[in-house]
């Protein structure tokens, strides 16, 4: 027991997390009335239940492979492993501890890392330095931005970890996506290298149906918030974010969808909306705070301001086909990744997600936008002003900059936040 | 003849200099960039001057600010605030590539706002290339096809004809003569007395870099005949090296060596980076190719994701070889890339025993009572 226990000290991470949010389902489930907030009640529970069983498996001794959050956890999934999110993991847990992950960001601080980095690999660079994980290999990309490609080089030459890199091209075109489905391919067969393994792709393939499933119904979902009122509710972003990165390709994340979907449906039926009246109708094109979900709540409750979504839940592509050729599945993979979160905005130019913006606007009805700066997130830093003037010359509607940054409340605490949006939401009413 | 009043170190302090008039009379293109990954030999056979954006001397940033938020590279933000202000109108062209996250943004920002902006009728094609961020065969194929690519383009937007082996050779040879005249200037400052100093040779750089090679390459000629016969500067300063971000001013290199150092070398790519690989004419190769492969495989920054310890060695050999006494690291603020080269960088170059300071600063000398009193420290420590 006591060796297998070892070996899962292996995430020390992803253990505090299980534990943490099997202490939030606990609460969850004997505090907040049956019905309440059950995006995040479902939520942490498949969260909690796939974390359990990837803890199980490095009880087994499975190698433990770290990914960048640009890599669909489910490609890993050829491997008997057990996959961890690096970012997902350390933003989860700057929501689910008390004090967040800010101890790690110091401890990373201190060795040198510059205050402007990204907290996203901030704090798994922290919790690697304290000892914390222990990778057989990490998988990273090379999008979608500086922060990646200047942050993951530590893991390898200051930790030993072997890390292994797929070229992801800063541009979308046919080229790319075969060129970034070569790479994809090559490097999961050097991940298996460095671990031993022979990558299964049949295997890999039921994972991959799993996530094709969960796109329809996240589509389908996407589809009703375009009802007024939204009826989904705030949280459902922030939920929705972390369980497709951290467990995508789990039955868990599908029943996590597939119960979503029932109650997104129902309350679009009912024309319910999740706190009471829907006074403002609000995208976010970039991140809701990591370091505090109760924001999500606050908005739909106190100020009837919906969420419409966030960065994470506007990326969509065709589903993958895995009944054809291996090359057929690794282009459409490749063409899956780079519509991924913030690869999709930073592989391209800025005049696609201008166009998607005022689209959904439109199509969404929304009132306004919410774009929140994070200090680290610099391949957005020239876009705000041009989204606004796009906005408002193109639909008259206004957005709201904050600066602020997704993990460390320190930097813009909650408060400031709220009084910003509060004075916004004013000049809407 | 005295380098101080020379008037081909002087460029440097401007952005506007006689040779650009003088190129555009005869209805010659110029070409702005921002990064040394761009294939310049390519540029010049298509009869381009390819000009490096600088933003020297531009201590405002109002207008960008607008459009850049304040995270972002006070360099970048700067250039920008000069294009908006019209200082960059002497442009033809525009050549971004995916450097840093805040320059390849200078793509949209250059399309939307300072090439359409009120008044501003002049047509100026854009061009864009994407770079791996990683050194491989696989890599290498895909940056070749970038180039072919803007190649024709280029071909068709400006000469209305093909580059000829004949132009790409003439271009290859005149830029690995500039690269070597460059090297042998370096030469003079590493030896034990330095015939120039750093911001004599930043200024040199710098100026290279702002006139068509042709007539760089003569006055580069010039002033390392004249070095070679001057005596080196007896001196009592510390040898210094300076890496990371963007220099392009003097005064921070100055700031510095009026601080009682001598910086005898740099990892800039204003400066030593970029003059180190030449393009190697090898039979097997078609000579865009070769162009491409000096590019691709030289001496890279930390944009090259997997390429830090090649970085890391040629570091330690230049501080044995170039006898440093202290290492400067310094970035500027936002800058992720040198950012993280840097952490890593301090920890790494501990096992040479050689004094190291890490600092943060703005392009502009923003700050300049604390950077200060930080270097004087830092050198006054080196014992
Ligand atoms: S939040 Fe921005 S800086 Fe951080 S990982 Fe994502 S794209 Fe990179
Ligand atoms: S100094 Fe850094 S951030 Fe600025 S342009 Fe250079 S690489 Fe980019």
């Amino acid at each position: 027991m006591a060796k297998n226990l070892g070996l899962e000290n292996r995430s020390i991470p992803t253990r505090i997390l299980f534990e943490s949010l099997s202490t939030l389902d606990q609460l969850i489930k004997g505090i907040i009335p049956e019905k309440e907030i059950p995006a995040l009640r479902i939520g942490v529970e498949k969260v909690s239940s796939a974390l359990k069983r990837k803890l199980e498996k490095a009880r087994e001794g499975l190698p433990i492979i770290g990914y960048h959050f640009a890599i669909p956890g489910e490609y890993l999934s050829c491997f008997d492993c057990v996959p961890i999110c690096l970012e997902g993991t350390g933003y989860y847990l700057a929501t689910t501890l008390l004090n967040g992950v800010e101890k790690y960001y110091d401890i990373m601080g201190n060795w040198g890392h510059p205050f402007h980095t990204c907290t996203a690999q901030k704090g798994p660079m922290g919790m690697s330095l304290d000892g914390l994980f222990q990778f057989d290999a990490i998988l990273a990309p090379t999008a979608p931005c500086d922060n990646t490609c200047a942050s993951y080089p530590f893991f390898k030459y200051q930790k030993n970890f072997p890390l292994i890199i797929a070229d992801m091209p800063f541009r979308k075109n046919e080229n790319s996506y075969k060129y970034f489905a070569e790479q994809i391919k090559n490097s999961l067969i050097q991940v298996g290298n460095v671990i031993g393994q022979e990558p299964d792709f049949e295997k890999m393939k039921k994972h991959i149906e799993i996530e094709n499933q969960v796109q329809q119904i996240r589509l389908e979902i996407f589809e009703l918030i375009k009802a007024i009122p939204s009826p989904i509710s705030n949280i459902y972003n922030a939920i929705s974010a972390g369980t497709f990165i951290l467990i995508s390709g789990t039955p868990e994340n599908l029943s996590f969808y597939k119960e979503m979907l029932e109650i997104t449906k129902y309350r679009y039926e009912k024309k319910q909306h999740h706190g009471g009246e829907e006074k403002i109708r609000s995208i976010w094109p970039y991140m809701v705070t990591y370091f505090d979900m109760s924001l999500c709540e606050w908005l739909d409750r106190e100020l009837g301001m919906s969420v419409l979504f966030d960065i994470f839940n506007y990326n969509f592509s065709k589903p993958i086909n895995t009944n054809s050729d291996l090359d057929t599945m690794f282009y459409d993979m490749a063409k899956k990744t780079m519509e991924w979160p913030m690869v999709k905005q930073s592989t391209d130019f800025y005049y696609s997600t201008l166009e998607e913006c005022i689209r959904m606007a439109k199509d969404f009805s929304a009132d306004c936008f919410i774009f929140t700066q994070s200090i680290g997130c610099k391949q957005f830093g020239s876009f705000p002003q041009l989204l606004r003037e796009a906005l408002k010359d193109e639909l008259g509607i206004p957005m709201l900059l904050i600066e602020f940054d997704v993990g460390d409340k320190r930097f813009t605490s909650l408060k400031v936040i709220k009084d910003k949006i509060k004075m916004f939401a004013q000049t809407l009413m | 003849m005295n380098l101080k009043d020379d008037p081909f170190l002087k460029i440097s302090n401007s952005i506007l200099n006689p040779h650009i008039t003088e190129w555009q009379k005869y209805n010659k293109k110029i070409i702005g960039h921002y990064c040394t990954y761009i294939p310049e030999e390519l540029l010049y056979a298509a009869d381009l001057f390819p000009f490096r954006i600088r933003a020297t001397g531009h201590e405002d940033t109002t207008l960008a600010d607008t459009y850049m938020v304040r995270f972002t590279c006070s360099f970048v933000r700067a250039s920008l605030d000069m294009a908006l202000r019209g200082i960059y109108d002497f442009l033809d062209a525009l050549l971004v590539c995916n450097s840093c996250d805040h320059s390849r943004r200078m793509f949209e920002l250059f399309d939307l706002k300072v090439f359409r902006r009120k008044g501003f009728t002049k047509q100026v094609p854009r061009f864009y290339i994407a770079m791996p961020h990683v050194i491989t065969d696989e890599g290498f194929e895909w940056y070749k096809r970038e180039i072919e690519e803007l190649k024709e383009n280029l071909e068709e937007n400006f000469i209305k004809r093909s580059i000829t082996d004949e132009d790409l050779r003439s271009s290859i040879e005149i830029y690995n003569k500039n690269r070597a005249l460059l090297r042998k200037i370096h030469e003079l400052r590493i030896i034990d007395a330095p015939k120039l100093t750093g911001t004599e040779a930043l200024q040199i750089s710098m100026a290279n870099a702002s006139v068509p090679k042709g007539i760089a390459n003569n006055e580069l000629r010039r002033i390392f005949n004249f070095l070679k016969e001057k005596e080196g500067i007896k001196t009592e300063a510390k040898r210094i090296m300076i890496i990371g971000s963007e220099v392009d001013d003097i005064n921070f290199i100055k700031l510095i060596e009026d601080s009682g150092a001598i910086l005898v070398s740099d990892f800039l790519c204003f400066g030593t980076r970029n003059i180190l690989d030449d393009v190697k004419l090898e039979n097997r190769n078609t000579l865009l190719d070769s162009i491409i492969k000096r590019v691709y495989y030289r001496t890279s920054c930390p944009r090259m994701m997997d390429d830090h310890i090649r970085r890391l060695e040629f570091l330690k050999n230049e501080i044995k070889n170039a006898q440093i006494e202290g290492v400067i690291l310094q970035r500027i603020n936002n800058c992720d890339l040198y950012g993280c080269e840097n952490m890593m960088l301090v920890h790494e170059l501990k096992e040479l025993n050689i004094p190291i300071l890490n600092v943060d600063r703005e392009f502009y000398q923003a700050d300049t009572t604390r950077l200060q009193t930080r270097i004087e420290a830092f050198i006054e420590m080196i014992s």
